[in-house]
């Protein structure tokens, strides 16, 4: 039920934004409980804080909404290098956290330019890729600009060492490059030059962490007090909610503090095992809403770049989405990637909201180019 | 047509980027696809499982410990008790580095133990029970300490404070070796159990020794089973809905353990421990005794030097399993039937009752007994260097004389020894009910063949007729011998055990135990042996003379009113040549100076009461022994018979 915004034909998509809000209560609900437990001694802040990012979070979203995306294309370069400066920066003046130099403290606010640089990235390449659609798709040519692009800051955040993030850069810029259409013989040379890299990667660039992650993963058990814990409980706690779930706040998986990381990256396990298959389908659901709005304000832009953009900073959404349910329900190995708009957590969620925000922007702009 | 640096208008673009989403659709279907699938797989077919795992980790059962049964006296007074305890234990799981050294330093300074020592006791739980089961780092806490530590459990959750009822032994030192002890099952023990029978758990407390390990079964009872909510630190939690209306647990409640009715008496037992703490020339002393009513129940059992057994409870600490290693009187040994003794002349009535049976003498027959008696070359000394003039066997008796008993040795030879001596139980076990009773030894011709491959020598008759060389006997064995001579021939086997009371009803009684007559001696069986009336007058009159005659050995250890009846022996720790024989015994280092025994019933004529008691390096058996046996026969008689004191008691105060 789009209403019409004003006398310049512009239009809120209201639609998307419900659907981002019924995310949000959803997310903080789960943050209650899992920061309400009989156990859990000064997680309850969390709660009253996750409620300030969120008003922060909708500030953001509301601004970029009435910002014209094409101010944002125009700063895209320099956002991006700013972006790479912040990421080197960390290197030197990071916080460490879990062996790794990821954010930057602003005081009230821990500063990741790895979470904006998925953001700067998808606004650069969109750019350079908006010039080089084709029927065909496109060459090695035509990408040795956005590969360069994404690389360097990829080198620079597998130094911190973040390899999860440093793969999602993969991971979107492929989504939109793919979105585009590249040649088939591209296609393929990827996969065999995937397949020729994975194992040298395996041996000489992973650190014994990160290995012993894909190893537990293909194996929980190997190591169920330690590596595998993590897996093992959080699918625990999901199949153990069934099909209704043991009700709020009595989820014991998470309540007794057998699930680890439970108001960020387990908070979907949280959910299952609390509201069981009904609670985690509609979740999952709400998702898939937000992903079809969302490409279909792709779909009905006539700016090839907004196009790709949303596809984009959708595709972050949807990767960050997959990966985390993914990596809870035993999909995948445990990389610490948040559920966006549930996760507890000020970086992600502004990150998030501001993406949505871009996307949002081009919903309301849509109509200038009819 | 190359077209590599063309840049399309928007709207070509539009329109190509517009085929694509399609292919975006088609992926974002299956992705979901794939998420879904697996949610279904976990929550609806894997569901059951995981839900059950899922109790598990966080239910948890946790034993109750039943009180072990309580052991009694004859009279039900506690002997064994229980009591409640404190205990603190650390969880292992979980516990890292870290976190250990914190714990230790704290708890260290609530409890005034070093870090070092905290280690220690964590690493001797992980040797003997393993990780997954938490360390006992103290027990019994005192009420300021439990409070200190459950204050320090809120920061540190691996730290815990439980309170049980634990086994406690009031007496401490009286009655160890009988009683016996408990301690953690060791891990011999646990691999070696019964598979289909398998009830012990590391952990666990059983009876180790004496009655304690004797009928352990029935004393432990059943440990309950209950199930706590635990968190992911193992912390015991609430939560609002009750955890076993959602898995079927029910709790089992413990059932503890039978309580065991001994015949002990524990006035008589206290006076048997006291009488080895008396105040004489010669000191306390070391030894065993034991006390028998008229039908073998053992009231009393000593065996000293003893121990506190409760410091087995919480595991022996090194430095006091040593103390008791090194002492070279071992308390830990159950002197009452575990160790060899030469009964010395407390044989002799046994060898009477031979030569009597015999016709080697009759009951009035006159011997000479000088100082010493000659064997070839050697000299059989008597005690004294003058020796007895002529004695007859009661007199012998009453004298100790050695050389009455060396002559009709002469004439009755081992065989005929051993047999008598046998008949009265000596030399096998009397089947006392407890672990590690030895047998005793009564040689004979064909014994010293077999293990020493010589032949039988006429000399060793010699010291065979007054309880020295190869002969053994335990104190239990005397005093059931003693007792047959004072029944005038009723052979008894010892009984410990009276009841058996259920263990949440005392009033209950599962078993009873009567006295056992082994055999009569005065009535002849199936091979024709026979002990006659006179024999018994005979060897009862000499028992009789040695605590009453002018020359009785024993004559000094009286108790007014009271007859007592006995033989004294003195058994020679190691032979001293003849410059050395007649030393004064005190002089010389304890360990060199001979056993004192004393055996003997009261009152004399009907007894109810037979005592036999080795005072081992008290020198003799009547300055040595004879005391003791006089001190607790006067309790026993105090109990039972007051109205022998009435008059008495203003003329012997002081005594």
């Amino acid at each position: 039920m789009d209403i019409s915004g004003n006398s310049e034909n512009k239009k809120f998509d209201f639609n998307f934004m419900l659907i981002i809000l019924s995310l949000n209560l959803v997310g903080l609900l789960n943050l209650y409980s899992a920061s309400h437990g009989v156990n859990t001694v000064g997680l309850s802040r969390l709660f009253f804080s996750q409620i300030i990012w969120l008003a922060m979070g909708w500030s953001v979203f509301l601004i970029l909404t009435f910002i014209n995306y094409n101010i944002i294309k125009s700063w895209a370069t320099y956002i991006y290098f700013a972006n790479l400066l912040f990421l080197v920066a960390v290197l030197f003046v990071g916080r460490t956290s879990l062996g790794a130099q990821r954010w930057i403290d602003l005081g009230f606010f821990r500063f990741q330019p790895s979470e904006t640089m998925k953001v700067a990235l998808i606004l650069v390449v969109a750019k350079i890729l908006t010039e080089r659609i084709r029927p065909e798709g496109m060459g090695i040519k035509e990408l040795i600009y956005p590969l360069i692009i994404t690389l360097v800051p990829f080198a620079v955040t597998v130094v911190q060492p973040d390899l999860g993030t440093s793969l999602l850069y993969i991971a979107v810029v492929g989504t939109i490059i793919f979105f585009v259409k590249i040649k088939k013989s591209v296609l393929v040379t990827a996969f065999v030059a995937i397949a020729i890299t994975l194992p040298i990667v395996w041996k000489f660039g992973l650190k014994e962490y990160q290995r012993n992650r894909v190893l537990t993963f293909i194996s929980p058990g190997r190591d169920p007090r330690g590596a595998g814990y993590n897996s093992i409980q959080s699918k625990i706690a999901v199949g153990s909610g069934q099909i209704f779930g043991k009700g709020f706040k009595k989820g014991t998986q998470s309540q007794l503090e057998f699930l680890p990381e439970r108001h960020t990256d387990f908070i979907f396990s949280v959910l299952s095992e609390e509201h069981g298959f009904v609670g985690s389908i509609t979740t999952i659901m709400l998702f898939g809403v937000l992903f079809i709005i969302g490409i279909r304000i792709a779909q009905s832009t006539k700016d090839p770049y907004a196009c790709i953009v949303t596809v984009g900073l959708l595709s972050i959404l949807f990767w960050h989405f997959f990966i985390n349910i993914g990596m809870v329900m035993g999909l995948l190995p445990i990389v610490g990637v948040p559920l966006p708009l549930i996760s507890y957590g000020g970086s992600s969620l502004l990150t998030t909201m501001a993406s949505l925000g871009i996307v949002s922007s081009v919903a309301y702009n849509r109509s200038l180019f009819q | 047509m190359k077209n590599e640096n063309v840049i399309y208008d928007s709207e070509t673009q539009i329109m190509n980027l517009s085929s694509r989403f399609l292919v975006l659709y088609t992926f974002l279907s299956l992705f979901f696809f794939i998420l879904c699938f697996r949610l279904w797989h976990l929550q609806i077919i894997q569901g059951d499982v995981l839900k059950v795992i899922s109790v598990k980790n966080r239910v948890k059962q946790k034993k109750i410990i039943s009180p072990r049964g309580y052991i009694l006296d004859r009279e039900g007074r506690v002997l064994v008790d229980n009591n409640l305890v404190s205990q603190l234990t650390v969880n292992l799981q979980g516990l890292d580095k870290q976190e250990k050294e914190v714990i230790a330093k704290k708890v260290g300074a609530i409890l005034n133990l070093t870090e070092t020592q905290i280690y220690d006791r964590i690493n001797k739980s992980i040797t003997q029970n393993g990780r997954y089961f938490p360390a006992v780092i103290a027990d019994n806490l005192t009420i300021d300490e439990a409070y200190a530590l459950k204050l320090l459990r809120i920061e540190h959750p691996l730290i815990n404070i439980e309170e049980f009822i634990f086994r406690s032994y009031p007496y401490g030192y009286s009655g160890s070796q009988l009683y016996g002890y408990v301690s953690q099952v060791s891990k011999n023990q646990l691999s070696n159990q019964d598979v289909i029978d398998k009830q012990l758990q590391p952990g666990d407390m059983i009876g180790k020794k004496g009655i304690e390990k004797r009928w352990d079964n029935q004393i432990r009872g059943k440990d309950g089973l209950t199930y706590v909510q635990v968190d992911a630190h193992g912390r015991v939690t609430d939560i609002e809905d009750n955890i076993l209306e959602s898995s079927n647990l029910d709790p089992i409640p413990p059932q503890s353990g039978d309580h065991v009715m001994l015949t002990i008496d524990l006035d008589i037992q206290e006076a048997a421990t006291k009488a080895f703490h008396r105040e004489d020339h010669i000191g306390p002393r070391m030894g065993a005794m034991v006390v028998l009513n008229n039908k073998g129940e053992v009231l009393a059992w000593v065996s000293e030097p003893s121990f506190d057994s409760n410091q087995f409870l919480y595991g022996i600490s090194n430095e006091n399993w040593n103390i008791l290693m090194k002492n070279p009187f071992k308390p830990l040994r159950n002197k009452v039937i575990q160790d060899n003794f030469s009964p010395g002349s407390t044989f002799k009535p046994f060898v009477g009752f031979a030569a009597l049976e015999n016709n080697v003498i009759t009951p009035t027959k006159l011997l000479d007994s000088p100082g010493y008696f000659t064997l070839g070359r050697k000299k059989y000394h008597n005690h004294t260097k003058d020796g007895h003039g002529l004695v007859n066997i009661s007199t012998a008796l009453e004298t100790s004389s050695n050389v009455f008993f060396y002559k009709i040795a002469m004439d009755l030879g081992i065989e005929k020894m051993a047999k008598y001596a046998r008949a009265f139980g000596l030399g096998s076990p009397t089947g006392v009910g407890i672990d590690d009773e030895i047998s005793g030894l009564i040689p004979d011709e064909a014994w010293k063949l077999k293990y020493r491959k010589e032949a039988w020598q006429k000399g060793e008759d010699l010291s065979q007729s007054v309880g020295q060389g190869f002969i053994n006997v335990t104190p239990l064995q005397m005093a059931m011998a003693y007792l047959a001579i004072g029944n005038e021939g009723e052979l008894y086997q010892p009984l410990l055990v009276k009841k058996i009371l259920k263990g949440s009803n005392q009033k209950v009684v599962l078993k009873e135990f009567k006295p056992q007559l082994v055999r009569d001696l005065s009535k002849e069986n199936a091979e024709g042996f026979k002990i006659s009336p006179e024999s018994f007058a005979a060897i009862k009159k000499g028992l009789f003379l040695v605590s009453n005659g002018p020359r009785g050995t024993a004559r000094r250890y009286t108790v007014p009113n009271v007859q007592i009846a006995g033989k004294t022996g003195t058994a020679q720790v190691r032979s001293f040549n003849e410059n050395e024989i007649y030393k004064s015994c005190l002089n010389r280092p304890v360990e060199d100076r001979h056993h004192g025994w004393f055996i003997g019933y009261a009152p004399a004529d009907v007894p109810e009461i037979t005592i036999a008691v080795l005072a081992m390096h008290s020198c003799s058996g009547s300055g040595g022994a004879a005391p003791l046996a006089r001190d607790v026969i006067e309790a026993y008689m105090r109990k039972y018979h007051p109205e022998k004191f009435k008059n008495s008691d203003e003329k012997i105060v002081g005594l």
